[in-house]
């Protein structure tokens, strides 16, 4: 296929009238859950369950019934927690940091993605709160005057998480609801329904679609995007200094901002890739989240690994480079050591198996990237598994070395949590427009006009 | 095959260009050699300064120019040609490789047997650092670099004729195939031009970081070019305040981008606080060296951090000449921060002898880039994105 550079590839195939977006988009807003909604909503409500009575054991009993082992005090805990936001960071890349760059090909993608952060960061925020052993006490984590004199030791970097995730949180949401209130108002304008009009009518605060309310959309619009970038490089930077600011060998290293960055970046990619598909498949939306998107992700998805895959290499080589017998231990260990079978699962599932997206055959094939997206989440779930567990299970004293298992209740967690995303993420496709219907309008051929010249966009 | 209605005429350079290319080449050139004969090893690291700012300037344009056919980016195309002109400094760099070849244990400890007796952690490295590798590695890396490089304009320039769409999309695979290359070439040479020089230190992130002021390097460079360009009336009129404001955001943004590696860096050894990596940063607030090390805080970030924030700032021309030429200052005193504490632990030192190699380097960019130029067209006329590159605007 020969590829015309002189002409811009219009992001939406088809050239759909406004007409047709609104049912299309609308539709599922305004049909009843069908017997295939049903099924998978079960599915993932059981997983909800499984992950519910995981936490009652938690809570009941206490953390003990987690597989955390002395030296091994950090498990599941935290693997969850940093997989979790990792996946929440794709959404702010597409929404925010790829509108800066006016990327056209972010618009169909770009509502749902931003609702997985909020999903993700929300699940990921279960696992700090949790492992405090006394989550009832968590209050504490915030400095405010108390009758205790508990103060918060602002030398942490955990501290600095419980600030850098709550306000990436709050932000994502805000950028996420300003988005909808246009939809929102479109749906009101739409909908028969008289309790719905009331709901819609509430949460699209009055907008009209004035020429005023489009110029001040758009002004916060651009404001929280800019907000959101720095936000987001930020939350995985602190995210990594959780593990990079302490001395544990494998632990330490000044790569890891980053190379954290990158791997969430490729881990959420990879996750948003995977709904899309599913969403464009379900929802006929093939034309609005187009074969080229999906290519586009797939570029992401192998440049990230790529970053990931030269971290891994620069870690290596430089625990050999720096003498340092610990860290050099830590390494081979790594590879070779009890958790080689993880070390492999994440070299493979990271650097390997994405290389295949050199190819554009396999790029643009829908089964191939499924396969591969999920590989890379299995991938990047055991990088933090490996980051964690093997540094911590040889640690200094020989004596003390230990195995990490996880329990029953981990694994149960662990479910519980991809029960309550993918949950949440259902929910949100029945009652919210999972695509920009505005967005959508104004990348169509013909909706933009040229400033520069009288003549107007010549569409395709 | 289409044609593009480009109004670009091709306009020689004002002569005295040339003269003071040729004029700042023979100053600097005498200089050096002065500084040669006076210190032979003090010149040597200033010569090693000049070379590491040059070829991670070449090498990073060619970067950039790979990211834009891999982008697919548009409002670029007019701006690649003086991209491609600064390429060819991976060829030219390796001049000001020389002094350090002849110097090369003084420059280098572990080259030096007696060093290498006392410190059995660095023997340790022999595997990696000896010369003879070091040699192999630097010259793979510009002869690969430089092959892509020399493929990649080639293709280029043969579209001005004949506008072929396929010599586009050559050209971007061959920019995905060099992107891993290119990757791997610049850690390298920052690894051991610029780490080894103290053998015991180790950072894993400092490939990253000389990349990060590299590409800030050429990009500024890049921006001050065009800028001087359409001072006199060289770019044609279709290129706007808007393609300079890309120019501006994508300064601010790699300002920013180095700014978080080197603050990476440097937050993570300070807070582990272990000996064997914190007598980098210690050994840099000795004596005047401390002076140095804060104004690098100010000097590369600070300043054109807020030069470049506000919105207007980005496209403002003077503005973005101001900073243009102010990051190419900054990565200097960058480098002298890395690469002279080896040389003067004591405190810092500047005299006339730090200026020779500096002032020939300049000249020979000059005189590079008034060969390219008068060789090649300042516009890719027959770039097939060319069309929207025109009509681009924010």
């Amino acid at each position: 296929m020969q590829t015309d550079y002189t002409v811009e590839t219009s992001v939406v195939e088809g050239n759909p009238s406004f007409k047709q977006i609104d049912e299309l988009i609308g539709a599922p807003l305004e049909t009843l859950p069908n017997r295939n909604f049903l099924i998978a909503i079960s599915i993932t409500a059981s997983m909800l369950l499984t992950g519910a009575i995981a936490l009652g054991f938690s809570l009941y009993y206490g953390i003990g019934m987690w597989g955390n082992n002395n030296p091994v005090g950090w498990g599941f805990d935290i693997v969850n927690f940093v997989f979790w936001v990792g996946i929440g960071h794709a959404g702010t890349l597409i929404s925010a940091i790829l509108f800066l760059f006016r990327q056209k090909w972010r618009t169909g993608i770009a509502r749902f993605a931003e609702g997985m952060t909020i999903f993700a960061v929300m699940t990921a925020g279960l696992f700090p709160a949790l492992h405090t052993g006394r989550p009832w006490l968590d209050h504490y984590l915030i400095p405010h005057p108390n009758d205790h004199s508990l103060w918060v030791n602002f030398t942490s970097p955990l501290l600095w998480d419980v600030f850098a995730v709550s306000t990436y949180f709050i932000v994502s949401a805000i950028f996420w609801y300003v988005g909808l209130i246009p939809d929102f108002a479109n749906l009101r304008d739409r909908t028969k329904n008289k309790i719905k009009k009331i709901v819609y009518t509430i949460t699209s605060f009055g907008w009209r679609g004035s020429n005023r309310h489009w110029q001040n959309y758009e002004m916060v619009y651009l404001i929280l995007a800019g907000f959101a970038t720095p936000l987001v490089l930020s939350v995985h930077t602190i995210v990594s200094f959780d593990f990079a600011v302490s001395i544990i060998p494998g632990w330490h290293t000044t790569i890891f901002p980053p190379y954290f960055v990158a791997g969430a970046v490729f881990s959420g990619f990879a996750m948003v890739q995977n709904c899309l598909i599913l969403l464009r498949k379900v929802f006929h939306y093939e034309h609005i989240i187009t074969l080229d998107t999906l290519e586009k992700m797939n570029k992401i998805i192998i440049v990230t690994g790529s970053m990931v895959g030269y971290a891994y290499a620069m870690e290596f080589f430089i625990a050999w480079y720096s003498g340092n017998s610990a860290e050099a231990f830590t390494f081979v260990n790594r590879a070779f050591g009890d958790y080689a079978w993880a070390y492999w699962i994440m070299v493979s599932c990271n650097v390997i198996f994405p290389q295949l997206f050199w190819i554009k055959k396999l790029r643009r094939s829908i089964p191939v990237m499924l396969v591969i997206g999920i590989l890379v989440n299995v991938g990047m779930w055991f990088e933090r598994f490996v980051i964690t567990v093997t540094s911590l299970s040889r640690d200094f004293l020989p004596s003390s070395w230990a195995y990490y298992k996880p329990t029953l209740v981990d694994g149960g967690l662990l479910i519980g949590s991809f029960g309550l995303f993918f949950t949440l993420l259902l929910i949100f496709t029945k009652t919210m427009p999972v695509v920009s219907i505005a967005e959508i309008k104004a990348v169509l051929p013909g909706a933009q006009p040229t400033h520069h010249k009288a003549e107007s966009n010549n569409g395709k | 095959m289409n044609q593009n209605n480009h109004d670009y005429v091709k306009k020689p350079l004002p002569p005295k260009f040339g003269t003071y290319g040729l004029g700042f080449a023979a100053l600097g050139l005498i200089l050096s050699i002065l500084a040669l004969v006076a210190d032979p090893v003090r010149a040597s690291f200033d010569s090693l300064i000049v070379f590491v700012f040059l070829i991670g300037m070449g090498m990073c344009s060619l970067f950039l120019i790979g990211l834009e056919y891999l982008t697919g980016a548009v409002w670029s195309v007019p701006f690649r040609r003086i991209a491609e002109y600064l390429v060819p400094l991976v060829f030219i760099a390796p001049i000001f490789a020389i002094p350090v070849f002849f110097n090369f244990s003084h420059v280098f400890q572990w080259a030096n047997p007696e060093y290498l007796t006392l410190h059995k952690t660095v023997m340790a490295k022999t595997a990696f650092l000896n010369p003879q590798f070091f040699y192999i590695r630097i010259t793979a890396i510009i002869v690969l670099v430089g092959l892509f490089s020399i493929v990649i304009i080639r293709n280029s320039a043969k579209q001005d004729n004949n506008s072929d769409q396929n010599l586009t999309k050559k050209n971007i695979r061959l920019s995905a195939g060099l992107m891993p290359i290119f990757g791997l070439g610049i850690t390298l040479i920052g690894i051991d031009w610029i780490m080894s020089l103290e053998p015991l230190w180790f950072s894993t992130i400092f490939g990253v970081y000389y990349f990060a002021g590299s590409l800030l390097t050429a990009f500024a460079a890049i921006t001050l070019i065009a800028i001087k360009l359409k001072s006199f009336g060289a770019l044609p009129s279709w290129i706007t305040k808007d393609h300079f404001y890309n120019l501006g955001a994508f300064l601010f943004a790699f300002i920013n981008f180095w700014a978080y590696i080197a603050f990476s860096q440097f937050m993570l050894i300070w807070y582990a606080n272990l000996p064997e990596e914190t007598f980098w940063f210690l050994s840099r607030t000795q004596g005047s060296w401390l002076y140095i090390s804060i104004g690098i805080i100010f000097i590369k970030f600070i300043i054109p951090y807020a030069g470049l924030l506000s919105q207007p700032s980005k496209s403002n021309i003077n503005r973005l000449k101001y900073v243009g030429w102010w990051i190419i200052f900054a990565q200097f005193f960058d480098l002298y921060w890395l690469i002279m504490p080896t040389f003067s632990k004591s405190g810092a030192v500047f005299s006339w002898t730090e200026l020779g190699f500096p002032l020939l380097g300049l000249g020979l960019v000059m005189i590079l880039f008034k060969y390219s130029y008068t060789k090649r067209n300042l516009i890719p006329i027959g770039d097939p994105k060319l069309k929207r590159a025109m009509d681009f605007h924010l």
